[in-house]
């Protein structure tokens, strides 16, 4: 059984239809990107995913639960989904520690001293243990992002979203942000990102989701995706992605 | 010795009450004003449209209106209808009303200065709007305002000679006592508005420590 499975999902801002009809599944270990050209609805599908946008129409079944139906607990699936932001959002009045425990203690109702072991464990794996005790605006971008990845992670989700998490970063910050989420990937923990970045795309999935004018167009593997593939949007889309890096 | 010294000695006690008067006004004051001016502001935030143009009304109101009104309406206005208030009460309650209004404008001000990713993050993981509000916006907007927050302290501790006229034996209340007994209403008001400027130097000294002591490193707050 699928770990997600989204069924004719749409979105409309003001009659403006954004998502129409989306079909996907996401199961557990799985790792897919979804790329796109800008407005397609990628981000807009994300954040459809967690209930931040209430869907139109359509299903989603997470865990086997369709949590788009009225009397869900949207905070309960919420903090059993990490969600990573473009522009990090770290919370800049806390520590990179505190930014991890703070949902440990007031959400998974953790111990402060359980909550730190917890956070300590999680930034050791990502290499941000020596910044614990920095605060958001004494880290570098790519420190940023792997501050948010470890308080998304630290909350033991069942999936991990990622809303273009290298698109905010100079190449050289984008790459080490590559190489950690490349590590989750080989850790098979279980991922929807959504980028621009053919770099990161490759690297940390199973399969890409393309998507155009709000529609899943085709899901393949990179290799066929990016090189060889019939559909003239998805040609034209990787020859110019891939031609610009 | 002068005789406006000689005065100041006699009239020492009633001075250090008017003195103690105000400064307990400007403390409660402030306090209630403060957490007042969280809750309107956490009305100014809110889903229901009627809840934010009542706040928005109220803060209009008390910013719109003089002090001096709100304080004859409660003091003088409301023995009419039977309700009768301590000077001190009234001085509480009017103060409070438009300190919180003030102090909701300038936390306002301070979110529309926020990153708004963050209650987005927020909300991502789980947490209520109250959460959201208490762990995130609050300690955020309450940095940002400090400078704001310590001129209404200031203004809050002039504001206490108002209450004078309401019958409230402040400081200035003393201070006008010495001046009509003998006369010397020039070295009499020279001296309040040096004692003033003592206190004032206290507060924004108080709050030049405060704002070192919770700012964000790399950051300006």
């Amino acid at each position: 059984m699928a770990l997600i499975e989204v069924k004719d999902l749409a979105k409309a801002f003001d009659g403006k239809a954004v998502l129409k009809g989306i079909n996907l599944e996401l199961s557990e270990g799985q790792a897919k990107v979804v790329m796109g050209t800008s407005g397609c609805g990628k981000s807009t599908l994300l954040r459809c995913l967690n209930l931040l946008l209430q869907p139109t129409s359509g299903r989603i079944i997470f865990k086997g639960e369709d949590i788009t139906r009225p009397g869900v607990d949207i905070r309960k699936v919420r903090a059993d989904i990490g969600f990573v932001f473009q522009h990090f959002a770290l919370y800049r009045h806390l520590t990179v520690e505190e930014n991890v425990t703070l949902g440990l203690r007031k959400l998974k109702k953790m111990k402060a001293k359980e909550a730190v072991q917890k956070a300590s464990h999680e930034l050791e794996r990502l290499g941000m243990i020596e910044h614990r005790g920095k605060y958001p605006a004494q880290l570098s971008g790519g420190q940023k992002q792997r501050a948010a990845i470890v308080r998304a992670l630290a909350m033991d989700p069942a999936v991990l979203f990622l809303d273009e998490p290298t698109s905010a970063l100079d190449p050289e910050m984008s790459r080490e942000v590559v190489t950690v989420i490349n590590k989750l990937f080989l850790e098979n923990v279980t991922m929807l990102c959504v980028t621009h970045d053919p770099f990161l795309a490759k690297y940390i999935s199973d399969s890409i989701i393309f998507m155009d004018e709000g529609m899943v167009v085709a899901e393949d593997i990179a290799e066929r995706l990016f090189y060889d593939h019939a559909d003239a949007r998805i040609k034209h889309f990787f020859m110019s992605v891939i031609d610009h890096r | 010795m002068d005789a406006f010294i000689q005065d100041l000695i006699a009239y020492w006690p009633q001075i250090l009450a008017g003195l103690k008067n105000t400064v307990l006004l400007m403390v409660i004051m402030s306090v209630t004003g403060l957490i007042g001016g969280v809750g309107v502001f956490y009305l100014t935030l809110s889903n229901h449209k009627a809840a934010r143009r009542w706040t928005n009304g109220f803060i209009s109101f008390f910013i719109g209106t003089p002090l001096i009104v709100h304080l004859f309406l409660m003091y003088y206005g409301l023995p009419e209808l039977g309700i009768r208030l301590s000077a001190f009460t009234v001085a509480v309650i009017g103060f409070t009303l438009n300190v919180s209004a003030y102090n909701a404008r300038y936390l306002a001000t301070a979110y529309n200065g926020l990153d708004k990713t963050e209650l987005e993050a927020a909300r991502a993981q789980g947490f209520t709007e109250r959460e959201t509000f208490r762990l995130i916006i609050v300690p955020q907007v309450m940095r940002m305002s400090v400078p704001s927050l310590t001129n209404q302290a200031i203004q809050n501790l002039k504001d206490t000679s108002v209450a004078f006229l309401i019958q409230y034996h402040d400081f200035f209340a003393q201070m006008q006592e010495i001046a009509s007994a003998n006369f010397q209403f020039f070295k009499a008001y020279v001296t309040a508005g040096l004692v003033y400027l003592a206190l004032i130097s206290i507060i924004v000294l108080a709050a030049r420590r405060l704002e070192k002591r919770i700012a964000l490193p790399g950051l300006a707050t």
